[in-house]
C-alpha cells in the first residue's frame, strides 16, 4: 500500500523552477535514497511533502490524505528532520524530546514509556541530562532523529541526516535509520552514496528539479554490473556497486538530458570518460 | 490546550535559562523604585496615578526587547521549521508564545504591587482607582506584547523586530501629541488611537467599555495578524 503519493508536483519561486512536474510513489517499510545535488530541488520537494511549504501545482497524499486538505492530520504522521536539526539549545536532551512529544500530541499517560524507548533507540540515555549545546554533531544528529520519531509517525524524512558527520557517527546514524524500516517509511537525502546503498532499497534522482531515475537499487545496480567485466564485478563487487552508483550519480549531473525512469541506464564503461 | 501548555513552558524556560529576563526583571524594577519613590517625595499623593504613566512609558522601552526573539529567533535558528512541520495549528503557536510573555509581564508587574502597601502604610490610598490602574497597566502591556508578536513574525531580524515594535508603539503613544493640527474627526481619531488617553482613564479608576475594547481589539486584531503571517509564509 502507498503511504506516499506525489501526482505533478510543481514549485515555482518567482521565475525559478524548483521543482518541475515530479510524480512518484512510495510503498510502506520502503527505505527510499533521495539523491541530487545541491540545488536540484530535494530539500524544496522534502518540504512540500512535510506541508512545510504549499506546491505551485500539483498534489500529494500521505496516507491517503491530501496534504493541501488535511495538512495538520498528515503532519501527525510525519516525523521530519531538516537538514541542519532543529533543537533547542538551552535545553537539555530530555526535556527538548518530551517538549516533542507533548507539541506532538503523544498522550501524558504514553509519554514516559515513549521518551524512554526513543531515547534508548537513538542511545542516547546517557546524555539525557546534558544541554544540547555541549553535545558533540553526532548526538545533536540522534536528537534531532529522536524529535523526529517520538510519535511514532508512519512516515520518517530525513534531509541529509549525516551531513558533517565523521565516519564513526555515520555508521550509527545509518544503524539507526536502518532500524527505523521495521516501524515505518523512511525517504532521506544524502550526497554520499555508498552511505545509501547500505540501506535504501530504492533510488530517486532528482536534477534541475525534475525527477530522473526512479528505480530499486537492485534494478539500478544490476543493470550498470551486467554491464560491467563479470571478473571485476565478482572479486570487487562491493567496491564496484558503490562505484557504480557513484558513476550513474556523476553522468545524470554532467549535463546529460533527463530521463524517465524507463530509460536505460548508462554503464560505468561508458561513464568513466566523464570523471 | 495540551499543546499551548506546552509551548508556553518551552518560553518560559528559553528566557529564565538565560540571564536576559533576570537582567530585564532586576533593571525594571530598580527603575521603578526609583522613579517610585521620587514621584511620592515630589507629589506627595497617597495614589500610583503618576507611576502608571512612569511605567507605560517604560515599557514602551522594555517589551520590545522582551518580545523582539518570538519569531525571529526561531526563524534564525530553524527551529521555526520544526514547529510548523509538528501537528500544530498557527494559533497554537501564536498563543503559545503570547501566553509566556504574558506570564513574564503579569510576574513583572505583580512585584511592583508592593507600592499600595507603601502608599497605605503613609495615608488612605483609594483601592478601588489603583486595583483599576494595574488593570490598565496590564492590559497595555498585553497590547505592546501582541504589537511585538506580530513585529517579530515578520522577521529573522531581532534588531529589525524591536525597531519596529519601536516605530508603532511610539506612534501609538504619542499620536495624541499632534491633535493641535486636526480638528474633528481625525482629532478624535488620534485621542483615540493613543495609547495614553486609555490609560489615564484606568490610573483615575475609570474603567470603560471602550477602554476595555480598544486594548481587547488591539491584541485581537495583533493575534490574529501574527497568526496570518505564519500561514503566510507557511504556504508561500
Amino acid at each position: 500500500m502507498s503511504i506516499l503519493t506525489v501526482e505533478h508536483i510543481s514549485k515555482n519561486f518567482g521565475a525559478l523552477q524548483a521543482v518541475d512536474n515530479v510524480s512518484f510513489e512510495i510503498s510502506q517499510g520502503d527505505i527510499v535514497g533521495f539523491l541530487g545535488k545541491n540545488g536540484a530541488g530535494k530539500t524544496t520537494l522534502m518540504r512540500m511533502i512535510t506541508a512545510f511549504l504549499a506546491p505551485s501545482s500539483g498534489r500529494i497524499f500521505i496516507d491517503g490524505d491530501d496534504i493541501t486538505k488535511h495538512s495538520l492530520t498528515i503532519r501527525q504522521k510525519i516525523g521530519y528532520l531538516p537538514e541542519n536539526p532543529p533543537l533547542y539549545t538551552n535545553m537539555t536532551v530530555l526535556q527538548y524530546v518530551k517538549f516533542a512529544a507533548e507539541i506532538k500530541g503523544v498522550a501524558p499517560k504514553k509519554q514516559a514509556v515513549q521518551l524512554a524507548k526513543v531515547l534508548e533507540d537513538c542511545q542516547l540515555e546517557q546524555v539525557k541530562h546534558k544541554t544540547i549545546s555541549t553535545l558533540s554533531k553526532g548526538y545533536k544528529q540522534r536528537v534531532g532523529i529522536a524529535q523526529a520519531i517520538i510519535h511514532e509517525p508512519k512516515l520518517l524524512i530525513l534531509d541529509e541526516p549525516t551531513s558533517g558527520l565523521d565516519p564513526m557517527q555515520v555508521q550509527q546514524v545509518l544503524a539507526l535509520i536502518n532500524n527505523q524500516k521495521e516501524q515505518r517509511t523512511v525517504l532521506l537525502s544524502t550526497h554520499t552514496l555508498p552511505e545509501i546503498e547500505k540501506i535504501a532499497q530504492r533510488i530517486l534522482m532528482i536534477k534541475s528539479g525534475q525527477l530522473i531515475i526512479d528505480q530499486s537499487l537492485k534494478t539500478l545496480l544490476k543493470g550498470s554490473i551486467n554491464s560491467t567485466d563479470e571478473n571485476t564485478a565478482k572479486n570487487e563487487n562491493s567496491q564496484v556497486q558503490a562505484l557504480t552508483l557513484e558513476q550513474i550519480f556523476f553522468n545524470h549531473h554532467q549535463g546529460s538530458a533527463p530521463v524517465s525512469s524507463k530509460t536505460p541506464i548508462q554503464t560505468p564503461s561508458q561513464n568513466v570518460s566523464n570523471y | 490546550m495540551n499543546k499551548i501548555i506546552a509551548l508556553t513552558k518551552k518560553e518560559l524556560h528559553s528566557y529564565f535559562s538565560s540571564p536576559v529576563a533576570y537582567i530585564i526583571l532586576i533593571a525594571c524594577l530598580l527603575l521603578f523604585n526609583v522613579l517610585f519613590f521620587m514621584l511620592i517625595e515630589q507629589n506627595r499623593e497617597v495614589s500610583l496615578r503618576d507611576i502608571f504613566q512612569v511605567m507605560e512609558f517604560m515599557f514602551i522601552f522594555i517589551i520590545p526587547l522582551l518580545t523582539m526573539k518570538l519569531f525571529a529567533e526561531e526563524k534564525a535558528n530553524g527551529t521555526m521549521e520544526f514547529l510548523l512541520t509538528a501537528p500544530l495549528t498557527p494559533s497554537m503557536i501564536v498563543l503559545g508564545k503570547y501566553f509566556s510573555m504574558l506570564i513574564f509581564y503579569s510576574l513583572l508587574i505583580s512585584i511592583t504591587g508592593i507600592y499600595y502597601f507603601i502608599v497605605e502604610y503613609y495615608g488612605n490610598p483609594d483601592p478601588y482607582s489603583i486595583l483599576s490602574g494595574y488593570v490598565g497597566i496590564w492590559l497595555e502591556g498585553a497590547l505592546f506584547i501582541a504589537i511585538g508578536l506580530l513585529t517579530s513574525s515578520w522577521t529573522r531580524n531581532q534588531i529589525i523586530a524591536a525597531m519596529t515594535s519601536y516605530l508603532i508603539l511610539f506612534s501609538l503613544y504619542f499620536s495624541i501629541s499632534f491633535t493641535k493640527y486636526f480638528t474633528g474627526f481625525a482629532e478624535n481619531f488620534l485621542i483615540q488611537l493613543s495609547t495614553r488617553s486609555h490609560l489615564e482613564n484606568f490610573a483615575m479608576g475609570i474603567i470603560t467599555a471602550s477602554d476595555v475594547i480598544y486594548y481587547l481589539a488591539g491584541i485581537v486584531l495583533c493575534l490574529v495578524l501574527t497568526g496570518l503571517s505564519i500561514n503566510h509564509r507557511l504556504w508561500q
